[in-house]
């Protein structure tokens, strides 16, 4: 082997680091031990000249080695591997030591933070001395793409990208297209017909040659590995075989069942409906109570099952802005009819949503604000009083103690997961969160990945949104995967496992321990085989395995062993 | 006890001043409580008032007395996110418990028709005249220069007009004060007041009669001075000629240094500055305060600048020897006073010279009262 010839490089970020920790010090120190030909300290290190600094140190001191001591690799890895990669070094001879997240944002004593960083920055010397160069792999990617769900953000990815001419498998479990927009009368906030927007979307997937619409169907079976899945489909009772590449999941929500909250007497008081069960009112057009009466006073309850620790502690996002779509649609209707509008806080963040609010202000509702553990009663009203209801209710903005009259209670219900979304889950690879909704691979800069490759998670199965936002997602994922089919090919994973097949005994063990079935059993040979295009290397099975047959690259016994040894040498 | 949201309150409210807009606007941020110099602690406005007013909480709003502790600067109007006009929905409210306190309905009925209002003015107008006309007998008709208006107009027959006028008024005006004791006082059970500090606390409500002292925390000293003014040269005139007849209408002319003289010149540039110093804003609209007017402010104003610009005319005539011209003027000088007595003083707007200073005297009994409950 070479000699090793390492580049320390400790970032101040900004003050970040540096008011916690003396990172010139840390630097010096770090310069003296063996094998370190540079030691450096600099403001950004993610920065353009930050990132040039390595590039031309690496060049002028033919570094071999390199270790930067900022924040944590989830945030920046990636970016110093490609800075090693740009110097013409292999980007796996690289370590970071995280003194932000481990050190300066959670310390407050200056000595000891400084010694903890010079620990951690030994322990990556210690490390990356053993790091062997690792050589990236691509798969090929199969044209043709599954998507799960046919509501309003299934329909836009699919539309999306059999629009390039790729072949797509729309999976649907009911008998039609379209999900919950199919049952919506008008849209918030700009009220346009549900309809209109919807149908032509409809039509269009049905027409499409690259599309085939798999009704009454559900997926049985995904296995394979990003641009080459095999998914079996049954449809009726029968059973067809697809070869795909990626797969956007979009199966949606479902409505919250307000009938588990007693005070709101759904389900015992005729007149107390749900935002859907309105809808199907606005849309055939016959607005009255179950006797056949126009109400002649309606109140409109937000949050039914969301932002309430008893049912779900999350926004449902869309509920407000139907409310006043609502409170708007019955002012057209009942221009007489008092209308109140009980909620908690008037949500109104989307574009065209705050106009929607103060339009409604305008149209003698009257808003009664009700506190987010203090939930308002709905009970029937005295014989003999001119309303049907009485809802008993503390209001906020007053702090009186009222009750307002009703003869129709919209509850406007939140979403939830679906029963079997763990099942789905399960299917594709990815995990839920404790809503039960799909985790994004990252939720800020990588909203629409999970973090199995080649499997898209788009609109509210993923949290709780409006159209725009789901169709965002659904385009944003099929552009995703149209890049990757337009690429042939897609990197995977290069840090995966390996089996010594000398050392291994067959026991199994592995397979067993494989969250991502990426172990297989070869019966002639008697040993585990890793399918690298499946391995994530999360490092499991190495750490299963009872005779040390499983190594995971980037992730040996020594490379562990001398970053702990490095950690345990100085004194702290 | 919950109350019972009714918003169609709004409807009635409209005929009294209230926008729809406004109502519709406030979303409560409550910017106007904060920059209010006079409200406080147990007394909050104009903010929670409008809550009260958007849901209908009649029982509520009829038992409170922030609306009389406003004297409508206009700073909450001004500084209102939302252009509410908060100080306008308070004036609204204060015509409102106007008639919510005179059981005799006819406040209410006088606010919500301005056809009505002017009528009842009108007729009494001509039915003054129509007395003079009919009974009055224009002495000394060949001695024109000699004017004679105790012989036009006896003083101990104008005196006794005034005195039953005063009589019936009182028992309106004090029986609506009772009213809104009962509605303020007696019905809040939530306070019990002792006794004693009626005795304590009516000194500061006196004080705040005659002087409007919490008005002077408001913007606008010029503002509390027209008003004060105003109010103290009415009550000064009033008493001059309900009570002090004999002694203010003579027919000897006193010289200047005279005290019947002085006073009564006082109590004219008084009225004069007053009435001048609000139609002229009410015209204009510049200022927030002034920007909305009610008929009832414009027939009050009216009403109060004809009454004292007869009275100057009476003076220059009696004084320069225009008898005829002293005595009609006189007649319509009553003709201009006895409608803005009777509709004003117990049903309409002059009425807020007793229900403020009660409110305020009302107000600080309960404040009291609480502060000896957390004393004890």
């Amino acid at each position: 082997m070479e000699e090793a010839r390492i580049g320390i490089y400790v970032c101040w970020c900004g003050s970040n680091i540096a008011k916690m920790v003396d990172v010139e010090a840390v630097a010096e120190e770090m310069g003296k031990l063996p094998n370190v030909v540079v030691a450096k300290n600099y403001k950004y290190m993610c920065s353009d000249p930050g990132q040039d600094l390595i590039v031309s140190d690496i060049k002028e001191h033919k570094l071999n080695r390199v270790v930067v001591a900022a924040c944590s690799p989830r945030m920046h890895e990636m970016t110093f591997r490609k800075a090693l990669e740009n110097a013409g070094i292999n980007p796996y001879l690289f370590e970071m030591a995280n003194i932000r997240e481990h050190v300066s944002w959670v310390h407050t004593d200056r000595d000891k933070a400084t010694k903890k960083s010079k620990s951690l920055i030994t322990a990556a010397i210690n490390r990356v001395l053993y790091h062997d160069p690792l050589d990236k792999r691509s798969v090929d990617i199969d044209p043709a793409t599954l998507v799960l769900g046919g509501g309003i953000a299934g329909l836009a990815a699919a539309l999306e990208i059999a629009g390039s001419g790729k072949q797509v498998y729309l999976i649907e479990r009911s008998g039609a297209l379209g999900g919950y927009a199919a049952e919506i009368d008008l849209l918030a906030p700009y009220m346009n017909s549900a309809a209109q927007v919807l149908d032509p979307l409809i039509e269009q997937v049905q027409n499409h040659k690259n599309i085939e619409i798999f009704l009454e169907s559900k997926v049985t079976d995904i296995s394979g590995y990003v641009g080459n899945f095999d998914a079996k489909i049954e449809k009726k009772g029968k059973e067809v075989e697809k070869k795909i590449g990626n797969i956007v999941v979009a199966t949606g929500l479902k409505n919250f069942d307000p009938a588990v909250i007693d005070r709101y007497g759904y389900g015992k008081l005729p007149n107390v409906v749900t935002a859907m069960e309105f809808e199907k009112m606005l849309k055939i057009g016959k607005v009255e109570t179950k006797t056949g009466k126009l109400p002649k006073n309606v109140a409109i309850i937000h949050c039914v099952g969301s932002r309430n620790p008893d049912y779900h502690e999350y926004c449902s996002r869309i509920c407000c802005m139907n409310a006043l779509k609502f409170a708007n649609q019955a002012r057209s209707i009942l221009p007489e009819a008092n209308i109140f509008d009980l909620y908690t806080d008037m949500r109104a963040f989307a574009k065209g949503c705050e106009e929607l609010y103060t339009q409604t202000s305008r149209k003698d509702v009257l808003f009664l604000k009700f506190e987010k553990g203090d939930l308002p009663t709905v009970k029937k009203a005295a014989a003999g009083d001119d309303c049907d209801m009485v809802i008993d209710m503390h209001e906020a903005l007053s702090g009186e103690d009222i009750e307002v009259p009703a003869d129709m209670v919209i509850l406007m219900t939140g979403t939830e997961a679906h029963d079997d979304a763990k099942d789905v889950a399960h299917l594709v690879g990815v995990s839920m969160c404790g809503n039960d909704f799909f985790i994004e691979k990252h939720p800020k800069l990588d909203p629409v990945a999970t973090t199995t490759d080649g499997v898209y998670i788009v609109g509210n199965c993923v949290s709780p949104k409006d159209i725009p936002d789901s169709v965002s997602q659904a385009k944003a994922a099929a552009a995703r995967i149209l890049a990757s089919i337009s690429q042939g090919s897609v990197e995977v994973e290069v840090t995966t496992a390996e089996v010594n097949e000398d050392i291994c005994c067959g026991c199994q063990t592995c397979i067993k321990v494989c969250p991502y079935t990426a172990i297989g059993y070869d019966e002639e040979k008697n040993v585990s085989i890793v399918n690298e295009a499946l391995c994530k290397g999360c490092g499991t099975c190495g750490s299963a395995c009872p005779t040390g047959a499983i190594r995971s690259k980037h992730f040996t016994d020594v490379q562990i062993l001398s970053q702990i040894e490095g950690l345990m040498s100085l004194e702290v | 006890m919950s109350q019972r949201v009714d918003p169609n309150l709004m409807k009635e409210l409209e005929s009294y001043g209230v926008k729809k807009k406004d109502w519709n606007a406030c979303f409560h941020c409550g910017n106007c409580t904060a920059v209010c110099p006079l409200t406080e602690q147990g007394s909050m406005f104009p903010r929670k008032g409008i809550r009260s007013m958007q849901m209908g909480l009649k029982d509520k709003l009829a038992a409170g007395v922030e609306p009389w502790l406003c004297y409508y600067c206009g700073d909450c109007s001004d500084t209102c996110p939302r252009d509410a006009n908060p100080g306008e929905m308070m004036m609204a409210l204060r015509r409102w418990l106007t008639s919510v306190y005179d059981w005799t309905g006819l406040s209410g009925k006088l606010y919500r028709s301005k056809p009505l209002h002017l009528a009842v003015v009108s007729f009494l107008f001509f039915a003054v005249l129509a007395v003079f006309f009919i009974f009055a007998k224009i002495p000394l008709l060949s001695d024109p220069a000699n004017v004679q208006l105790n012989s036009f107009a006896p003083v101990h027959v104008i005196e006794l007009a005034d005195h039953i006028m005063l009589a019936v008024l009182s028992f309106f005006l004090l029986s609506n004060m009772l009213n809104m004791f009962i509605k303020v006082v007696i019905k809040d059970k939530s306070v019990k007041i002792p006794i004693h500090l009626y005795f304590k606390e009516v000194w500061l409500a006196i004080w705040n009669f005659f002087t409007q002292w919490s008005f002077r925390k408001c913007e606008g000293k010029l503002y509390w001075f027209a008003h004060l003014f105003l109010m103290l040269s009415y009550m000064a005139m009033f008493s001059l000629i309900v009570l002090f007849l004999g002694w203010f209408q003579t027919d000897t002319i006193h010289p200047i240094t005279h005290p019947q003289r002085w006073i009564g010149y006082i109590i004219t540039a008084g009225l004069i500055f007053g009435s001048l110093y609000f139609m002229i804003g009410r015209a204009r609209k510049k200022d927030r305060k002034f920007k909305f007017s009610h008929h009832s402010d414009w027939i009050w104003l009216f009403l109060l600048f004809m009454i004292a610009i007869t009275g100057i005319l009476i003076h220059i005539f009696r004084i320069n020897g225009m008898a005829h011209l002293t005595y009609y003027t006189y007649a319509l000088h009553l003709a201009f006073e006895v409608p803005m007595v009777v509709t004003f003083v117990a049903f309409s707007k002059w009425s807020h010279l007793v229900y403020r200073p009660l409110a305020i005297f009302f107000a600080n009994l309960k404040k009291s009262t609480l502060a000896l409950q957390k004393n004890r």
